[in-house]
C-alpha cells in the first residue's frame, strides 16, 4: 500500500507527500471525531436518563438550603471582617457539596464559629486524618 | 605495580575518551560528540532544575542521557544500555524480533528497564495512574466539550503532512510515514500516548521525541496564550459560562465502562492507552477500591515514571540524537502544539458563533491534553479579560477530552502503519 519513498522518507516527491498526508488526516479525523461523537451522544443520553430537570431540582434543593444557614443564624455576626467574601464563598462552596446541589440554589445569611469542644485525643485524631490525605 | 595500575587507567572513562579503541570514538570528532552529549544532557538537567520544566520527568530523562552518552571502553560490563541490541536488526532474532533472552542475559540496568518501553508496558501503567486523578464530571455535565477535545488534535495531523513535506523537500531529512506519525502525536500534548506510538512505529527518534514533548508541554503557557488572543475577539473571551449541571455518581462510574467499549468498538489499538485510563479512573469513580486507586495514582504511578523518564533519555546516542532530523522534530513539535490550539479554538469559535455566544472559545485551547496545564492557561487568559470570570471547570471538559482524543488519534496511526 506504501511505497518505499513513504516507508523509508528517502527520494519522497512533494505530491506523494501531500497525497498521502492530506488523505491520512482525512481518515484519522473522521476517525477521531466519530469517536468522540458517539460518546457525545452516549453523554446527551446520560444527561437525559439520570439528570432531573432543574426546576424540579431547585424545588427539592429549596428545602435543604434553609437548614445550614439558619443554624448559624441564631449566632451573633462574626467579629473578624477580613475576606469575608472569600470565607462565605467558602462556606457555600462546602455546603453545597455536601447537599450535593448547586451553589446557586444557596444564601449564606450568617456565620459562627462553634467552639471546639473535642478531646485532644480526637482532634489528634482528626489531624493526622487530614495530613494523611494530602 | 606499575602494571596493574595502567590496566585500571585503561578501564576509566578519560582513556575510553582519548584512546581510539573506546566504543563511542573511533576518531577524535567521536570524543567531541560524546562531550556534546553530555552538554546537552547537562542543559536539559538545568531546564529541568533551574526553570521547572516538567522536573518530575525531564530530570530523569536527561539524566539517563547522561548515563547512556559516558564514555565507556568498548564490550564494557559497565555499560547500561546498548542501545543498537534494540535498534540494529543484526543483533536481532531471524532479523526482526527483539532478543529478549540476550537482553536479559547480558544486558545493563537500563537494558532490562528499558524493556518495558520497548514492550508497552510503562505508558498504559502511567495511564492508569493519570484516570485515578481524572475527574470526568465536567465532560459528563457537558457533553459537547468533547468536541473540543477531537477538534484539538488536528494539530496531530497537520504536523504528520508537515514532517513528510520536510522530508521530501530537505534531502538531509528522511521522515517515513513512521516516523511522522510519531512525531505528527507531539500535538497530543501527551507524553504517554507520544510515547506509547513512537516506541512501535520510530523506536529510533524516542528521545527526540519525549524530549521535546514534555518541554513544550512545560512551555504550554508561553506558547497558548499568543494564539488564544489572536484567533478569538475579546468580546467572546469575557463570555462567562453557564455554571455546570451536578453530575451523579452512577454517571462517573458508567462512563469509563462505556467509553472503553465504545473505543474498544472502533478502535481496537487505542484500548491499551484508553483502557488503563478508565481503569485508573473506575477505580476512583467506584469508590469501592479506595486502596488501589490511591496506589496506582501515588506510588505505581512514581515508580513507573522514574523507569520511563531514565530510559526514554538513555537511547540518546550522539549517532542518532546529533542530526539534522532532531532539529526537524523540535521545529515540528513546535508547530504540532501550534495548530492544536489553533484547533481547538477553531471549533471553540464555532461552537460560541452556534450557541450566540454561551460558550467561551478560550476553553478550545484546552482540548490539547496535557492536564491540567492548558486548562489552566484558560482560566488564566480568561480572568485576565474578566477578573470574576472562572473558566476552569469549563476548561477541564475539553481538557480531559483531550486524552481521550489524543489516544484515539494514536490508535489510528498504530493501526494504520503498525503492520507495514
Amino acid at each position: 500500500m506504501y511505497s518505499e519513498s513513504l516507508l523509508t522518507g528517502q527520494d519522497l516527491s512533494l505530491g506523494e507527500a501531500l497525497a498521502t498526508g492530506g488523505q491520512t488526516t482525512v481518515i484519522g479525523l473522521v476517525i477521531v471525531f466519530s469517536v468522540l461523537i458517539i460518546l457525545m451522544l452516549v453523554l446527551y443520553l446520560f444527561k437525559v436518563i439520570f439528570y432531573k430537570d432543574p426546576n424540579k431540582q431547585k424545588k427539592a434543593a429549596a428545602e435543604p438550603a434553609p437548614a445550614p444557614a439558619q443554624e448559624p443564624a441564631a449566632a451573633s455576626a462574626p467579629v473578624e471582617e477580613t475576606d469575608e467574601e472569600e470565607l462565605i464563598a467558602v462556606l457555600t462552596a462546602a455546603v453545597a457539596a455536601s447537599l450535593n446541589t448547586s451553589t446557586y440554589n444557596l444564601r449564606i445569611k450568617s456565620y459562627r464559629r462553634t467552639d471546639n469542644k473535642m478531646p485532644a485525643w480526637n482532634r489528634a485524631g482528626v489531624t493526622e486524618t487530614i495530613n494523611n490525605r494530602f | 605495580m606499575l602494571e596493574s595500575f595502567l590496566n585500571f587507567f585503561q578501564n576509566t572513562g578519560f582513556y575510553a575518551l582519548i584512546s581510539n579503541g573506546g566504543t563511542w570514538l573511533s576518531s577524535g570528532s567521536e570524543a567531541i560528540k560524546t562531550i556534546i552529549m553530555l552538554a546537552i544532557a547537562c542543559v536539559l538537567l538545568y531546564l529541568a532544575i533551574v526553570k521547572k520544566f516538567e522536573p518530575l520527568l525531564l530530570l530523569p530523562i536527561a539524566f539517563g542521557m547522561l548515563l547512556t552518552n559516558l564514555p565507556m571502553i568498548k564490550d564494557s560490563s559497565a555499560i547500561m544500555m546498548h542501545t543498537e541490541w534494540f535498534t540494529d536488526s543484526q543483533y536481532f532474532i531471524d532479523g526482526h524480533s527483539l532478543d529478549v533472552g540476550m537482553i536479559c542475559r547480558e544486558g545493563g540496568l537500563l537494558d532490562l528497564l528499558y524493556l518495558g518501553v520497548k514492550l508497552g508496558i510503562y505508558p498504559p501503567l502511567i495511564f492508569i495512574g493519570i484516570g485515578c486523578m481524572t475527574d470526568f464530571g465536567p465532560l459528563i455535565a457537558n457533553p459537547k466539550s468533547i468536541l473540543l477535545g477531537a477538534a484539538a488534535q488536528f494539530g496531530v495531523f497537520f504536523t504528520f503532512v508537515g514532517a513528510l513535506v520536510l522530508s521530501a523537500l530537505i534531502p538531509s531529512i528522511s521522515f517515513g510515514v513512521k516516523e511522522a506519525a510519531s512525531i505528527g502525536i507531539i500535538g497530543g500534548a501527551d507524553g504517554p500516548t507520544a510515547i506509547y506510538v513512537t516506541k512501535s512505529l520510530a523506536p529510533s527518534l524516542l528521545p527526540a521525541i519525549a524530549v521535546a514533548a514534555y518541554s513544550y508541554m512545560a512551555l504550554i503557557p508561553v506558547i497558548q496564550p499568543p494564539i488564544m488572543k489572536l484567533m478569538t475577539r475579546k468580546k467572546d473571551r469575557m463570555i462567562v459560562m453557564e455554571q455546570l449541571r451536578p453530575v451523579s455518581k452512577t454517571e462517573k462510574i458508567l462512563f469509563p465502562i462505556i467509553v472503553t467499549i465504545v473505543v474498544a468498538l472502533i478502535i481496537p489499538d487505542a484500548v491499551s492507552l484508553v483502557g488503563c485510563l478508565m481503569l485508573g479512573n473506575l477505580l476512583k469513580e467506584s469508590g469501592v477500591a479506595d486502596r488501589l486507586a490511591k496506589t496506582a495514582q501515588n506510588e505505581l504511578m512514581n515508580i513507573v515514571t522514574i523507569f520511563l523518564g531514565v530510559t526514554v533519555g538513555a537511547p540518546a546516542t550522539a549517532s542518532s540524537f546529533l542530526s539534522a532530523q532532531t532539529l526537524g522534530i523540535i521545529v515540528l513539535g513546535l508547530i504540532a502544539f501550534c495548530f492544536s490550539t489553533a484547533g481547538g479554538l477553531f471549533l471553540g469559535d464555532i461552537m460560541c458563533w452556534l450557541t450566540k455566544g454561551k460558550v467561551n472559545p478560550l476553553i478550545g485551547s484546552a482540548g490539547v491534553s496535557a492536564v491540567p496545564m492548558a486548562a489552566r492557561v484558560s482560566q488564566t487568559v480568561g480572568q485576565k479579560e474578566n477578573p470574576s470570570n472562572f473558566l476552569l471547570m469549563h476548561a477541564m471538559g475539553p481538557n480531559v477530552a483531550g486524552v481521550i482524543g489524543s489516544a484515539v488519534a494514536a490508535g489510528v496511526f498504530l493501526s494504520m502503519f503498525s503492520n507495514i
